[in-house]
């Protein structure tokens, strides 16, 4: 059973960037999305939002694949901006997962 | 049959509602001979302001002296024909309503012959009812400029401010030594974001200051006789001291119970599962991060509905059905409290929301949004399938499905499980054997309507506000109590109240004093009296309502109600069957 890290919530938390909170789970970025990958990226914020840093770590070439071209935040109804949150879990994945910094 | 009368025999078209099924032409042609009928016409809409000039000018011109309206439900208009027939100067208990619509043309679309046959039927038997009507005066009851409110929280509180204010004299009865109820334990309250004990300190302090309110508490309501207008109470005080009130109304603001879990239901008594009242101490009391057993706290779930919107079930046979109202917005709010907190020491926490519906209603919704953007996730539950809590290793851990993941379970590890746990109807034994309010199914004290009449009880000047009538937000209950205080202004500002004169009447020669009908009346109107030698049965006409249990259990037919007696229903039914008869 996929458990929730607080680690992972904290740091989402305490981000900027990271912001899918007004994300009503319409679907419209799954919909539009050129690369339509199904996590894309409306579950993927789901999983960060409870923080299942286990599903995202399994999700990890989905989110390098995305081509930040922003047609999902463009048509997105909540003003999801949603490849700076891409970003930002990019940034994460690199400093916790790849060990850059 | 005596002396003719002079009847006026209205039947109404609704428009259609009644002429679609009855022949309402028909029917006014079929009595318009009968020997005390001396008008008998249609309106299209008998209610409407025209309808009614008319016939009040044709009551004067023909010097009418009784009235039959074939219409809708007296439920609905019969307050409006009697003020029309006082409007007309003819006495308006002469006025005789038949449901034409309720009880005839909307029960019998599918037969018009037959509709039309018994409306014709309904209306004989309102004619000849009518012809044996006799003038009636209403009773009039002076009723005492003092109001008695039982329950100090901020309902009753506020109430009883409102109360003095107009100029009445309240006496204001708390069971507990202090006065406040469930307020003084909340800590900080949404959305206003007022302490619970400023709101209260604040009420106490212009409850103080009033000369028209008399505050006891530690004391409880023992007795009560009298009608409205007039009621004599007695009250318990501190050192079997007691007390007596002579008061016009009752306003009943007793306030709710929490609901308390199983002892499984969602971990109850595991520690770290705390109602939601303890955490909002908690908040309150802290002035850094929170701790909970020596340990810092950084996750907390929240579960939704604790007590509330039940079904029957095998573990569940005495549901709470209903939803409880302020939960939703109290939980949503103490998000917001974390947020601040959060924000103030640094320190994250995170908040895992298990709702089922958020209903943070009307004004409220801003709170749920605040909850949610400031990071608090939520998590829908469904009934069949609600969230487990356990421990394991000493981590409490919650299981849930998350249905924006299409049904994937999660575990989260919390420091606190939080329950936002419902309101319950208070035990008040002794009060409930002493007011008899009625309850709902529910077993909060039971309003007449819900949204007609919220505050009045089956018992004439007794009224009930606040979450003792059903769940509410503070904003609800002071609102409730608001409208409690208007009405019982209405009722004691005028200085008497009119009773309807439909009560029971004696025959002091029939009566024999058997005692069948004091058992039989549920309103304790009966009282034995001497008059001479003889012992007969008298009705204390304040508390009789007219209901006539006591009627057919009488042996000696010696009890009548009047408007309804025994000549005037045998020749109803004589006259609803003289078609038969004819054939
Ligand atoms: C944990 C929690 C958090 C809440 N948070 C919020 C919030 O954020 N915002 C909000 O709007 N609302 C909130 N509420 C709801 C709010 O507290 C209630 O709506 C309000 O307090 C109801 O007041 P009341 O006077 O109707 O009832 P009560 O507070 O129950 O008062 C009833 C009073 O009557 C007295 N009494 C009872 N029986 C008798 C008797 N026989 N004789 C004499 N006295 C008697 C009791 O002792 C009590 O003092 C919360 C409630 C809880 C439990
Ligand atoms: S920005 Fe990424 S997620 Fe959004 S539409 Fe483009 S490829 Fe898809
Ligand atoms: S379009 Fe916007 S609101 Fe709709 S699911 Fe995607 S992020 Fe959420
Ligand atoms: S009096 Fe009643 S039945 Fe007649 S029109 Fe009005 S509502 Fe309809
Ligand atoms: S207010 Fe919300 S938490 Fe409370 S019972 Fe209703 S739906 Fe459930």
């Amino acid at each position: 059973m996929p458990k929730v890290s607080s680690k992972l919530a904290a740091a989402v938390k305490c981000s900027e960037e990271f912001n899918a909170d007004a994300c009503m789970h319409c679907g419209t970025c799954t919909a539009v999305c050129p690369m339509g990958y199904e996590i894309l990226p409306r579950k993927l914020f789901r999983y960060v939002q409870v923080g299942l840093e286990d599903k995202v770590k399994e999700n990890i070439s989905s989110i390098y694949s995305c081509l930040l071209c922003g047609m999902c935040s463009e048509n997105c109804p909540a003003e999801v901006n949603i490849p700076e949150n891409i970003r930002f879990l990019r940034k994460y994945i690199n400093e916790n997962e790849f060990n850059l910094s | 049959m005596a002396q003719k009368r002079r009847i006026g025999v209205y039947v109404c078209y609704c428009g259609g509602n009644i002429s679609d099924y009855v022949n309402v032409e028909e029917v006014a042609e079929a009595v318009r001979n009968d020997p005390n009928v001396i008008v008998s016409k249609t309106h299209m809409f008998t209610c409407s302001d025209a309808a009614q000039q008319e016939i009040i000018d044709e009551i004067q011109a023909e010097k009418l002296d009784g009235l039959v309206i074939a219409s809708c439900s007296p439920k609905l208009h019969m307050f409006t024909f009697r003020g029309m027939s006082k409007r007309a100067d003819l006495n308006q208990y002469q006025y005789v309503h038949v449901n034409l619509r309720e009880q005839c043309s909307w029960v019998h679309t599918n037969d018009k012959t037959g509709a039309t046959k018994k409306g014709i039927s309904m209306v004989r038997a309102g004619i000849a009812k009518c012809v044996l009507t006799v003038p009636l005066n209403a009773i009039r009851i002076e009723t005492k400029p003092r109001v008695l409110v039982v329950g100090a929280g901020v309902s009753g509180m506020r109430a009883a401010i409102s109360l003095a204010d107009m100029g009445l004299a309240v006496f204001l009865i708390e069971r507990e030594a202090e006065v406040g109820g469930w307020a003084l334990q909340t800590g900080k309250m949404g959305p206003e974001a007022q302490e619970g004990t400023d709101v209260v300190a604040k009420l106490l302090a212009r409850i103080n200051q009033h000369e028209n309110i008399m505050l006891h508490t530690q004391a409880e309501v023992i007795g009560k006789s009298g009608n409205i207008g007039d009621f004599n109470v007695s009250v318990r005080l501190p050192g079997d001291e007691s007390l007596s009130l002579n008061v016009g109304a009752i306003v009943v603001t007793t306030g709710f119970e929490p609901y308390t879990p199983e002892p499984d239901e969602f971990g109850w008594n595991a520690p770290g599962v705390i109602p939601l009242k303890d955490f909002r101490q908690m908040l309150a009391e802290t002035d850094g991060s929170l701790v909970y057993n020596g340990k810092p706290v950084r996750d907390v779930a929240f579960i939704y509905c604790v007590g509330s919107r039940q079904s029957k079930s095998e573990s569940c046979t005495e549901p709470n059905t209903y939803c409880s109202r302020y939960c939703c917005m109290a939980t949503t709010y103490t998000a917001t409290l974390l947020h601040d907190l959060e924000k103030k020491t640094g320190q994250p926490v995170n908040q895992y929301h298990l709702y089922r519906d958020v209903r943070t209603y009307g004004a409220l919704e801003p709170l749920y949004e605040k909850a949610r953007t400031g990071g608090a996730i939520f998590l829908r539950w469904d009934p069949s399938d609600p969230p487990k809590v356990s421990t394991e290793a000493g981590q409490l851990t919650v299981k849930a499905k998350d249905h924006l993941l299409d049904g994937e379970e999660l575990e989260i590890g919390a420091d606190l499980v939080v329950l936002a746990t419902g309101m319950r109807p208070r035990e008040n034994a002794t009060l409930n054997d002493v007011l008899k309010i009625p309850e709902s199914k529910d077993g909060f004290y039971n309003e007449i309507h819900l949204k007609l009449r919220p505050v009045e009880t089956m018992i004439d000047g007794v009224f009930i506000a606040g979450t003792a009538q059903g769940p509410k937000t503070l904003a609800e209950s002071v609102a409730s109590a608001l409208a409690a205080v208007a009405k019982t202004g209405g009722l004691l500002m005028k200085g008497y109240v009119d009773l309807e004169p439909l009560i029971a009447k004696v025959d002091p020669d029939k009566c024999i004093w058997c005692g069948e009908c004091l058992k039989a009346c549920p309103y304790g109107a009966i009282e034995k009296i001497n008059v001479g030698e003889k012992e007969i049965a008298f009705v204390i006409e304040s508390m009789c309502k007219g209901a006539g249990p006591c009627v057919p259990v009488c042996p000696h037919d010696a009890i009548e109600i009047e408007g309804f007696r025994d000549d005037q229903i045998v020749a109803m039914i004589d006259a609803s069957i003289k078609e038969l008869e004819e054939k």
